[in-house]
């Protein structure tokens, strides 16, 4: 009997890749874009990870990643203001951005490749995560990076859509601490 | 006319960056009042670049004027005025000076704690002087507002002390700031 336990325990180990937690301390979710030909860095203070990963199990794995919206920080007031408004990530309507990875691509040594899908402004399209994961004695890191088109979610709605004054692409980069889920 | 200063009329040099400044500060004074007030919208932001450019503009058209100022020697005040009215030009134009000194360097101190990128007229991207500081922002913005009353009042007393030369005192103070006749004309 209690070798049957143990091996349905090994069992349901085996159906789901290892289940990490995020330090957010330690962790950071960054964005790059550029606006009157200059680029410009900004943060999300606010996220949340569920991670689930396993190198020898991509297909056990999943991330579920949800993002404040309006803990977007530019270190610029004016702008700051602008982005969590109606014409841009609409923080009211729209609290929360989520990213679901749920296939994932080896794309060599230590890398990888999420094709997940991203809800921003209540508009889902398809974006790929290129990350690199170092596993480490006490836990692990996930060092990614994330090319987007803003105009693909209507962020910067009405004469903002103008590519000349704040340009389309998105560069966004992330790095998670992650410690073992007990 | 000449390029450089002569005895009774300011030259070609001197003239043409006093009459473009006094343009430039006109300008940016009253889009800088009102471009406050516009809707945030990417025409506001091609509003605030330009008077950022303009302003820069005039900073370095200050800093030529000066040097040229060093080099050029300067028309005669008129034998007839009073110590006390030199003395009270003097001030005013050092002032004037100065506060074409603030108000572009209080603007790009403001724009450099606020964060925001300065590019003059898209062309090129000049130094931020301070990194994003709410504190200096705040401070920066104060200087650049009382700057700009201050230098109202000096263009006021400035402009009404040359047009009281010109039609009360009837001196030469403001023809030798003007183009062409000024120079033939003999005194008055």
């Amino acid at each position: 009997m209690k070798a049957l336990l143990f091996a349905l325990l090994l069992c349901a180990g085996l159906v789901q890749a290892k289940e990490w937690r995020v330090d957010p301390a330690a962790s950071m979710l960054g964005f790059r874009g550029t606006a009157q030909g200059e680029s410009f860095d900004g943060r999300f203070k606010q996220f949340e990870a569920t991670i689930r990963f396993d190198p020898a199990d991509l297909a056990g794995s999943r991330f579920e990643v949800r993002i404040a919206t309006a803990s977007a920080d530019t270190a610029n007031a004016e702008r700051d203001e602008t982005l969590l408004g109606g014409e841009f990530f609409d923080s009211a309507a729209q609290p929360t951005a989520s990213y679901v990875a749920e296939r994932f691509e080896t794309a060599g040594p230590g890398h990888f490749r999420a094709l997940g899908q991203l809800t921003l402004r209540g508009i889902t399209k398809p974006v790929t995560l290129d990350f690199e994961w170092k596993s480490r004695a006490e836990g692990a890191e996930l060092i990614g990076s994330a090319t987007l088109d803003r105009l693909d979610f209507n962020i910067g709605t009405g004469d903002w859509a103008d590519p000349d004054m704040i340009g389309r692409k998105v560069d966004v980069s992330t790095r998670l601490q992650l410690a073992p889920a007990k | 006319m000449n390029w450089r200063n002569t005895p009774r009329q300011w030259g070609l040099v001197a003239q043409g960056l006093h009459w473009l400044i006094a343009l430039l500060v006109i300008g940016l004074a009253f889009v800088g009042l009102l471009m406050d007030e516009l809707p945030n919208s990417p025409t506001k932001v091609q509003v605030y670049a330009l008077h950022k450019s303009f302003g820069i503009t005039v900073l370095a058209l200050v800093i030529l004027r000066l040097i040229w100022r060093l080099y050029d020697r300067r028309p005669e005040l008129p034998a007839a005025m009073p110590r006390w009215q030199q003395r009270l030009a003097g001030l005013t134009h050092g002032l004037l000076y100065l506060l074409l000194f603030v108000m572009p360097i209080s603007g790009w101190l403001y724009n450099s704690a606020a964060n925001f990128p300065l590019r003059w007229f898209g062309l090129f991207t000049l130094p931020a002087l301070s990194g994003p500081d709410s504190e200096l922002k705040r401070l920066a913005h104060e200087v650049h507002e009382i700057g700009f009353y201050v230098l109202a009042a000096l263009f006021a007393l400035h402009a009404g002390a040359a047009l009281w030369h010109h039609f009360v005192v009837r001196d030469r103070t403001l023809l030798q700031m003007l183009p062409g006749r000024a120079a033939l004309e003999t005194d008055r």
